[in-house]
């Protein structure tokens, strides 16, 4: 180790000269002193080799805040690697990152989120905010956090009326050590070259254009791998979201219905009157169940509103039409309108369109085993699955065509379901790793009671219709739990305890 | 409700902002009427802080700005402070047990039956059948007014404070070394070093405050020596990954490069110290560097050099807390610091000094104005001439006072044991988590006739065994002092009330004082901590933990004073002791000692191979009574750990966030959640000791230092098997 010291010759209680102390008021600037001017914004500094781990940051964001315990919009994290005693241990403090193109606010289908123009500055409404969560999705730093007592979610603002009254933020303003500073960000320039966004235990700062920069201690490189988060293999089941459970089930359910009836009828099968009436009963409960996973079910009206960069206000849009559609197809059916054929084409159409747009609302860089082409050919085969069990068991058709469909999208959705598991379980991506794992271990009885609803579902279609359909029904149903809990969100590093969910 | 369930309601009141003046924009549940200045009543570090109060209520905390400790930061249990005055726990009034049951009673007879009792005991079998165990979290206005209370009004001598578990061998060492207790230096000597080197101090997770003032010292060179890789070690230039419990052989190896390399002040030794020839000779007989290396695990290379780095030094540094203190050998390795500190002549100027970090928030205040350990005002038992001065002061017989003293806190737990003491008081400690070898303690706690607990918290694991609570106001909800590891004294103020009928600890003893009936004596028109305080400063007039020239005013506008503040003193600038090389013993000089190393007692065994380290973390404090009830810091940090390295937890088949349990030949403690990782030795294992739902200390060595009386928590001998309690 380098030595760096006024070192004397001799040690000696005379001549010794005294040192000055440093002046106690001495402070080294954390805010930037200045607006920042067009092209600029505001973004946190972290200094982790300056961090000492003491969590003052958190403390002083819920104070600030009034947030209850389990909400932290600042975390810190710890960071572990090396072999003792040539030990590294370090630790990552982050709020929210500032994007230059924030996830959550493009996500946000009913605009609560913006990002000011002047600062930058992303900032979310909570009087806008319908509690639909999908923000908390979309971010890969699992920054805006779901406060069930509002109905509402909230994250960091960077205390930005702090700043304008030119004071620090809370966490800037706690830290002892003065390793979280505001400074001013040239965007353009951050765009192309934005590195030192990244740092281990951080996902990339790729993934929405990130501006938080973070120092490194000398020595430690961004993408050092031997630098683990301690929280790795800390991997817990997700929140199911039963009521989008069923909306995605009922939905694909109803889409499958009425494709298989309209199938049926372009082939020449003469379809009862009221057969297009159950697609839409079953379009109509799902998206009156729908709501329910909101915060604010009342306000589920507002999610049109970001059609034009939101998925899941395409969704809704694209359901909601295919809803209408059907039921203009269904009465053009039951009145024997010539052009009854051409109105089913419609509604399916309206109808596929929507379950891509569901997929599309999973399909987020921030949860990587969501992000995946089987998402999107998982959702279609549960049409296939179920569409014609359904008119099966309710005896609207049929015929071996419709027993071999009906068994050919079970085989085909087993392949897939196996096919992502095991392309997951081979991924060098720790948070698809992590989903595998976490679907063949704590999730594991979930998985094969899906497994064994499909083979009884497919064993059951020639002999008893509306069991095969209960079955394929219940597996499928199995199949979206493993989706919504068995998957690994992105997110920064967190502490080697779990932290205490509310009582 | 049904408007939320809709949405129509997303709570916006309870989550609105506002301007505070002084706060600035904040959650409008932190808008205060008024702000108290105070000190924290966490540890010693002794920040200055401020309390804001709405309508009755603690409703924030802020950093003191100028505060010169401090300086407007505040740890996250500082951060989050007054959140204990709201805890759900907090005892509210006077309890008794009657048939396994608690039930409400009034202060009167609560106070009437606990003198009562403790009477006829004493009566039965003898006034020292009556052990009290405080704390270091009272105020010194209180201390001072318990230890008269103690020994004049109760007549028993039998008493001491937990600050045994924690400060004693630094004490009994400063005393050995320098004639009196009393931490020599400033926290302005971090700033001032030019070498720091840390010896068993967590300062990042127990004193993160005092960072600032290690980080903002860019030129030092920083040496850790600690068995683990802690987030302080992280501060380090460099860490000194020592063998548990090998200190003694580190610092006689250093002692021996300064020797043999001459850099030793002869001229510092020749004037200020006694005992160099004898230290001299047995460091160059029994102290070569190799024998040193082989003990602590270090290279010699290593330990040569921060021998050099250190003796070359202007201003070398030398801090400790409990890697030094909760050790057999406590005392002696204090001694053994301080041996380098006098050998170099690095004590008493800035940044040159040894320095115990102390533990409590005022752990000092009972060093200086209680009466267990020692005298108030530093003076010892065993000197007639303290005794008689001390009596003249108050005005009694010298007779009463004891001339040596009574049994130290293993040692009150011990008697009790045996049957010797009948009755116990406890003041705001809570021994069942606290204590090494629970299972002995509960033992001893069960043999009593007569168990009062006085704590701001009930119920605790200690106040569930009590025949009698007694509410106490904690910090707060009164007013005093406060004295930190630098001797600087912070004044605590008053914000809220206290809760329910609870009641401060100073009156709660000036009304046993009127129910023993020596309240007149003892404490002549007392009625607020100020008498207390007028008369301590008496008392410690002339002494070297001089209060006399301060004032509850000057205290607070300084943001503390630093004694010795003789009457007169008016320069408030960092302050040290023995600046002018003059010592506390008759001589003047200082002692230097000659300390072999001894192995600690609990050694591995074949059944019992791994050493097991105890220590804290920055979200907890002490037994967690308070910090349980903060509901951030238990989000941070919800429950124990025990860190192995993977090359003990591989062979065990063991995972991170597996459930182990971990024996000792004493007991053992269940289901505690493994962290497999590389910041602990191999062959060692840590654990931290807030948590009574898994208590370390089942485990912990009941050793105690025959010096000072301080526990060995820091290391024995244990076994970790996947827990065999039901599955989690």
């Amino acid at each position: 180790m380098p030595l760096e010291l006024p070192l004397l010759d001799q040690p000696s209680r005379h001549g010794f000269s005294l040192r000055v102390s440093a002046p106690l008021t001495d402070t080294p600037d954390l805010l930037p002193g200045r607006e920042p001017r067009e092209g600029e914004q505001y973004r946190f500094h972290f200094n982790m080799a300056k961090c000492i781990g003491c969590k003052c940051c958190v403390v002083a964001c819920n104070e600030q805040n009034g947030n209850p315990a389990e909400l932290n919009w600042r975390r810190v994290g710890e960071l572990e690697g090396g072999v003792f005693p040539e030990t590294q241990r370090w630790h990552m403090s982050t709020g929210c990152n500032h994007c230059v193109e924030p996830s959550c606010m493009i996500g946000c289908p009913v605009e609560a989120y913006s990002k000011d123009p002047k600062t930058g500055i992303v900032d979310h409404n909570p009087d806008i905010c319908i509690g639909c969560q999908y923000c908390t999705w979309n971010c890969s730093y699992g920054v805006p956090q779901y406060n069930p007592e509002r109905g509402v979610v909230g994250k960091c603002d960077m205390c930005h009326t702090r700043l304008e009254d030119g004071m620090a933020p809370a966490c800037v303003n706690a830290c002892p050590e003065e390793a979280i500073a505001i400074e001013i960000v040239n965007v353009r320039a951050w765009r192309q070259y934005h590195a030192a966004g990244d740092a281990p235990g951080l996902p990339s700062s790729f993934d929405s254009l990130s501006t938080t920069r973070v120092t490194l201690p000398s020595g430690l490189d961004r993408m050092d791998e031997g630098l683990a988060r301690v929280d790795r293999g800390r991997v817990h089941p997700q929140h199911p979201h039963f009521s989008l459970i069923a909306l995605l089930v009922m939905i694909q359910l109803a889409v499958g219905v009425l494709g298989t009836l309209w199938a049926m009828s372009v082939a020449g099968a003469a379809l009862k009157p009221w057969a297009a009436l159950i697609p839409i009963a079953i379009a109509g409960a799902a998206l009156a169940v729908a709501p329910l996973h909101l915060g604010r079910p009342a306000l589920a009206h507002r999610a049109l509103k970001n059609w034009r960069r939101s998925w899941l206000s395409r969704e809704v849009l694209a359901l909601s039409v295919f809803a209408e559609t059907a039921a203009v197809y269904a009465a053009a059916l039951a009145v024997h309108l010539p052009w009854a054929a051409e109105a089913g084409a419609v509604a399916l159409v309206f109808g596929l369109i929507g379950v891509m747009c569901s997929a599309r609302i999973y399909m987020v860089v921030a949860r990587p085993a969501w992000n995946l082409p089987f998402t999107f050919s998982d959702f279609y085969l549960t049409c296939a699955v179920l569409g014609p069990r359904l008119v099966l068991a309710a005896g609207l058709g049929h015929g071996a065509w419709l027993i071999g469909f009906a068994i050919a999208a079970s085989v085909l959705q087993v392949s897939n379901t196996v096919a992502r598991l095991v392309a997951m379980w081979r991924s060098p991506v720790e948070e698809l790793h992590g989903a595998a794992e976490l679907q063949r271990g704590k999730l594991r009885r979930v998985l094969i009671a899906r497994f064994c609803c499909v083979a009884l579902a497919i064993a059951l279609v020639p002999v008893n219709p509306i069991a095969a359909f209960l079955f394929s029904l219940m597996s499928e149903t199995l199949g979206r739990y493993l989706f919504f809990a068995g998957v690994v969100p992105k997110s920064v590093a967190s502490t080697f305890l779990t932290p205490k969910e509310a009582a | 409700m049904i408007k939320r369930l809709l949405g129509l309601d997303n709570r916006k009141e309870k989550y609105k902002y506002a301007h505070d003046p002084v706060l600035g924009h904040t959650s409008a549940k932190r808008v205060s009427e008024r702000w108290v200045k105070t000190t924290c009543g966490y540890c010693s570090v002794g920040c200055g802080m401020e309390i804001g109060v709405r309508a009755g209520k603690a409703v924030a905390v802020r950093g003191w700005d100028s505060h010169p400790v401090s300086l407007g930061k505040l740890c996250p249990k500082g951060l989050s402070e007054h959140h204990t005055l709201t805890a759900e726990n907090r005892a509210a009034y006077p309890l008794r047990k009657r048939n396994g049951k608690f039930e409400r009673m009034g202060w009167n007879e609560a106070l009437t039956e606990m003198a009562g009792r403790v009477r006829e005991v004493q009566a039965k079998y003898g006034a020292g059948a009556f052990g009290v165990i405080s704390t270091g979290q009272l105020l010194t206005e209180e201390f001072y007014t318990l230890g008269k209370l103690v020994q004049l009004g109760f007549g028993t001598s039998n008493y001491d404070g937990n600050t045994t578990l924690c400060m004693a061998s630094a004490v009994s060492g400063y005393k050995r070394s320098f004639g009196s207790d009393g931490p020599p230096a400033a926290y302005d000597d971090f700033r001032a070093a030019d070498v720091i080197l840390l010896i068993g101090a967590n300062l990042a997770d127990n004193h993160p405050i005092l960072c600032q003032h290690l980080e903002a010292n860019r030129e030092a060179y920083k040496i850790v020596a600690d068995p683990r890789v802690t987030k302080t070690a992280m501060l380090g230039d460099l860490h000194l990954p020592l063998a548990p419990r090998t200190d003694i052989a580190l610092l006689n190896g250093i002692a021996r490069v300064l020797l043999e390399e001459d850099l030793i002040d002869r001229a510092y030794i020749e004037k200020h110290t006694e005992g160099f020839e004898e230290l001299r000779g047995f460091l160059l007989r029994e102290w070569p560097l190799e024998r040193a290396a082989a003990i602590t695990g270090l290279s010699c290379d290593a330990i040569a050099h921060v021998a050099r780095v250190y003796g070359r030094a202007r201003a070398g540094l030398i801090a400790w807390t409990m890697g030094v203190n909760h050790s057999t050998q406590g005392a002696e390795t204090v001694n053994a610091i301080c041996n380098l500190s006098l050998m170099t002549g690095k004590l008493g100027r800035p940044g040159a000094s040894a320095f115990s970090i102390t533990g409590q928030c005022n752990a000092m205040g009972t060093r200086e104005a209680g009466f267990a350990s020692s005298m108030p005002g530093y003076r010892k038992f065993e000197n007639a001439a303290h005794r008689e001065e001390l009596a003249a002061l108050w005005g009694v017989d010298v007779e009463r006072l004891p001339a040596k003293r009574g049994l130290a806190y293993p040692d009150i737990i011990e008697a009790a044991a045996e049957g010797k003491i009948k009755a116990l008081w406890i003041i705001a400690t809570n021994p069942v988590v606290s204590f090494p070898n629970k299972p002995q303690l509960e033992k001893a706690l069960s043999n009593l006739e007569f168990l009062v607990v006085q704590d701001g918290f009930h119920p605790t694991p200690t106040t569930e065994l009590a025949d009698l609570v007694l509410p106490a106001a904690v910090w707060g909800e009164k007013e005093g002092t406060y004295t930190n590891s630098e001797r600087r004294v912070g004044k605590a103020n008053k914000a809220v009330e206290p809760r329910g009928e609870a009641r401060s600890d100073f009156d709660i003893f000036l009304g046993l004082a009127q129910a023993l009936g020596c309240r007149h004596e003892l404490f002549p028109g007392w009625t607020e901590p100020k008498h207390a305080f007028e008369e301590w400063k008496r008392v410690s007039r002339g002494r070297l933990c001089d209060y006399s020239g301060m004032t509850y005013e000057a205290i607070e506008e300084n943001g503390g004073l630093q004694w010795p503040f003789p009457e007169g003193k008016a320069d408030t600038s960092p302050s040290r002791l023995y600046e002018d090389g003059k010592f506390e013993y008759e001589d003047g000089k200082a002692r230097l000692f000659a300390i072999d190393w001894q192995p600690f007692p609990d050694q591995p065994t074949a059944n019992f191979p791994l050493v097991l380290n105890t220590g804290r973390t920055v979200e907890h404090w002490h037994t967690r009574t308070k910090t349980s009830q903060v509901a951030i810091l238990e989000r941070m940090s919800p429950n124990a750990w025990l860190e192995m390295n993977p090359a003990d937890a591989g062979p065990l088949g063991l995972r991170a966030h597996d459930r182990v349990d971990i024996a000792s030949k004493r007991g053992t403690v269940r289901g505690v959640e493994l962290r497999v990782t590389q910041i602990i030795a191999p062959g060692q294992v840590f654990m931290p000791f807030h948590f009574f739902e898994t208590n370390v200390n089942e485990v912990t060595h009941d050793a105690f230092d025959p010096i000072s009386r301080e526990p060995n928590y820091k290391q024995c001998a244990v076994r970790v098997a996947r827990t065999t309690q039901g599955r989690i």
